[in-house]
């Protein structure tokens, strides 16, 4: 999110809470540690954190899903080099399927790996599947679906959670 | 020259390594849980003074006890459990020592029984003690500690709990005469081997049998046995009911049973038992709240609560249900040799810097032999760099298994390797379908008398 989306937030919850914009994959820490009451944040990054925080709602925006995909030469993704920004789901999905595979941890700009011979398949968000295309990648296969959830900070007082109940209506 | 039979004593065995690597997981995941608890390693010596080990397990543990004379005279015994060594170390150290005081012990001991499928001569004990307090936290930890380590090593068990002064509390209602608890206990307690017609014939002579035994039988929750004995003081049982619910533990794990008796003679208060739900499986540990252990060795009295689990019996079982099916020897990785050697050397040396383990066959030979070699120690990687590969910068892997090659480049060797994520473990499902194949039945417990 950028700064404008800060402000969007912002009027949205207007005096009810205070808003405060952090990394992605840094919000269920604020909220498992009650520092942030609840938080906004994408199922992939739970799902990638095992985290176990209380999805409260579906929020119906950040559609996107998590794929593996290769250039048309992989078939069989055992044995192969596999890029991701989220290895403990890949795990979890290689576990699943019974694949052995090796993951390099990338940051960023994953879907240029497979091109560079950094890797020999990827598994990334995708949303309309333009950026695979342009890097010749196919999706093999899709993990999971995922969207934005509200998700709440276990312990919370009545009266926070009573203010919570609030600003569930003004989100939806 | 005659050569000397390289045999071994009945009832022990040699540990081959991938035996090794299967009972070393096993301890490890076991330790780590003793560990996590704040239980810390105390070890005791393998020969102990007669007087310290005889005498404390009846004429049959007498029998049972290895002791003989050392060169300068003296008797010596060879620990016959571990409870008996901890009890004398806590009556010479406790003034040194924290109290309460938390240990864990992982040892052999030796008994001198009739070696059989399952009951061996010298094997390991996995103990932990809590001694000097008699509060039952102590007790409901214990238990957390038993369906912590069950759940590590994937048993499908339920824990047993029982209190020794609600039993005695109850016969005693029943005007059985005291001298008479241990054999009516002894009774009750085989009624899942020789079920309810088996248990009154054994108590033909006492009065109420059938009642007792009708009173004492478990019913289908912990809330509906302890309505059936209401009339009676439960508070312990109770006490450790709600610390339980504190402690996390779930509903499904304790079953409270008031027939559940285990050693009698030195248990004074909660006892407890770790059962497999696979019938054939039975017990997998046992313990309890005892209030004067070292009794026999001073005059201090400590109330102490502890468990001991049957090692031996946890391998054989975790091995029927093929838990071990993925456990190797250490080497991940063979690294070929040929006739650049100092190549080989090379990855060798740059592998083992990674924290890989691997190994280098030892000298040039051809690759079928040292592919043999791999294949009989079970090394998944087989690493191969001929002269294509040098020319090139990279390194060919072979996958034993599969029987697939890849190559890539040098650089990456390390990374792949130490990244690489090997499907572990098996599903429950497929667990299920191997627990419920008829099992041998094994025989390890031990009674005290």
């Amino acid at each position: 999110m950028t700064q404008p989306s800060l402000k969007i937030l912002s009027s949205l919850v207007g005096d009810i809470a205070e808003a405060i914009l952090v990394r992605n994959s840094d919000i269920p820490v604020y909220v498992d540690s009650g520092v942030a009451d609840f938080g906004i944040v994408g199922e992939n990054v739970l799902f990638e954190q095992d985290c176990r925080l209380p999805v409260v709602a579906k929020l119906g925006f950040g559609k996107c899903s998590l794929v593996i995909a290769a250039p048309k030469k992989i078939q069989n993704l055992s044995e192969e080099r596999i890029a991701t920004s989220y290895p403990n789901t890949l795990k979890k999905y290689l576990k699943k399927n019974r694949i052995n595979a090796s993951i390099i941890k990338i940051n960023g700009s994953v879907e240029i790996c497979p091109g560079l011979g950094l890797c020999d398949a990827i598994c990334d968000i995708t949303q309309t599947g333009r950026t695979l295309k342009e890097n010749r990648l196919k999706v093999i296969e899709k993990i999971m679906d995922s969207e934005a959830v509200l998700i709440s900070s276990p312990n919370l007082s009545q009266d926070k959670k009573m203010k919570f109940e609030r600003l569930l209506t003004q989100l939806k | 020259m005659k050569k000397i039979e390289p045999k071994i004593l009945k009832g022990t065995r040699d540990f081959m390594p991938l035996d090794m690597a299967k009972r070393n997981l096993v301890m490890n995941k076991i330790r780590r849980i003793f560990e996590k608890f704040g239980y810390d390693q105390i070890e005791t010596p393998i020969i102990c003074p007669a007087e310290t080990i005889l005498g404390k397990y009846g004429d049959e543990g007498n029998r049972l006890t290895y002791n003989f004379d050392d060169a300068g005279g003296r008797r010596i015994a060879l620990p016959f459990d571990l409870t008996v060594p901890f009890a004398r170390y806590y009556a010479s150290n406790w003034q040194n020592l924290p109290k309460p005081f938390k240990r864990y012990q992982i040892q052999r001991v030796w008994r001198a029984e009739k070696p059989q499928k399952g009951r061996l001569r010298e094997f390991y004990q996995c103990d932990i003690d809590t001694i000097g307090t008699s509060n039952l936290i102590a007790d409901t930890e214990t238990v957390k500690v038993i369906i912590e380590v069950l759940k590590e090593l994937n048993f499908d068990f339920k824990v047993k709990v029982n209190s020794r002064r609600l039993i005695n509390e109850i016969l005693a209602g029943f005007g059985v005469p005291e001298e008479k608890f241990i054999s009516v206990i002894t009774a009750i307690d085989k009624l899942e081997k020789i079920g309810e017609e088996g248990v009154l014939k054994e108590l033909s002579e006492i009065q109420n049998s059938k009642k007792i035994l009708q009173t004492l039988k478990p019913k289908e929750t912990n809330k509906k046995t302890l309505e059936s004995l209401s009339k009676y003081n439960l508070s312990e049982i109770k006490e450790f009911l709600s610390n339980c619910k504190a402690l996390g533990i779930e509903d499904k794990y304790i079953e409270f049973d008031p027939c559940l008796a285990r050693g009698l003679d030195y248990y004074t208060g909660m006892v407890f038992e770790g059962v497999s739900k696979n019938s054939d499986f039975g017990t997998l540990c046992g313990g309890g709240r005892y209030d004067n252990l070292c009794g026999m060795f001073c005059d201090e009295k400590f109330s102490g609560v502890g468990v001991a689990f049957g090692f031996e019996r946890i391998i054989l079982l975790l091995e029927k249900m093929g838990e071990f099916k993925n456990v190797r020897l250490n080497s991940k990785a063979l690294i070929t040799i040929f006739e650049n050697k100092d190549d080989s050397l090379r990855i060798y040396s740059q592998l083992t810097a990674s924290g890989i383990n691997c190994e280098v066959y030892p000298e040039p030979d051809t690759i079928g032999k040292q592919l043999k070699f791999a294949d009989k120690k079970g090394i998944p990687f087989v690493i191969i760099r001929g002269s294509d590969e040098i020319e090139n910068n990279q390194v060919t892997i072979k996958f034993m298994e599969s029987g697939k090659q890849k190559t890539i480049p040098f650089n990456q060797l390390s990374t792949y390797l130490t990244n690489y994520y090997e499907n572990q473990g098996r599903d429950t499902e497929e667990r299920a379908v191997d627990a419920a194949k008829p099992q041998d039945p094994i025989v390890t417990c031990w009674r005290y008398s």
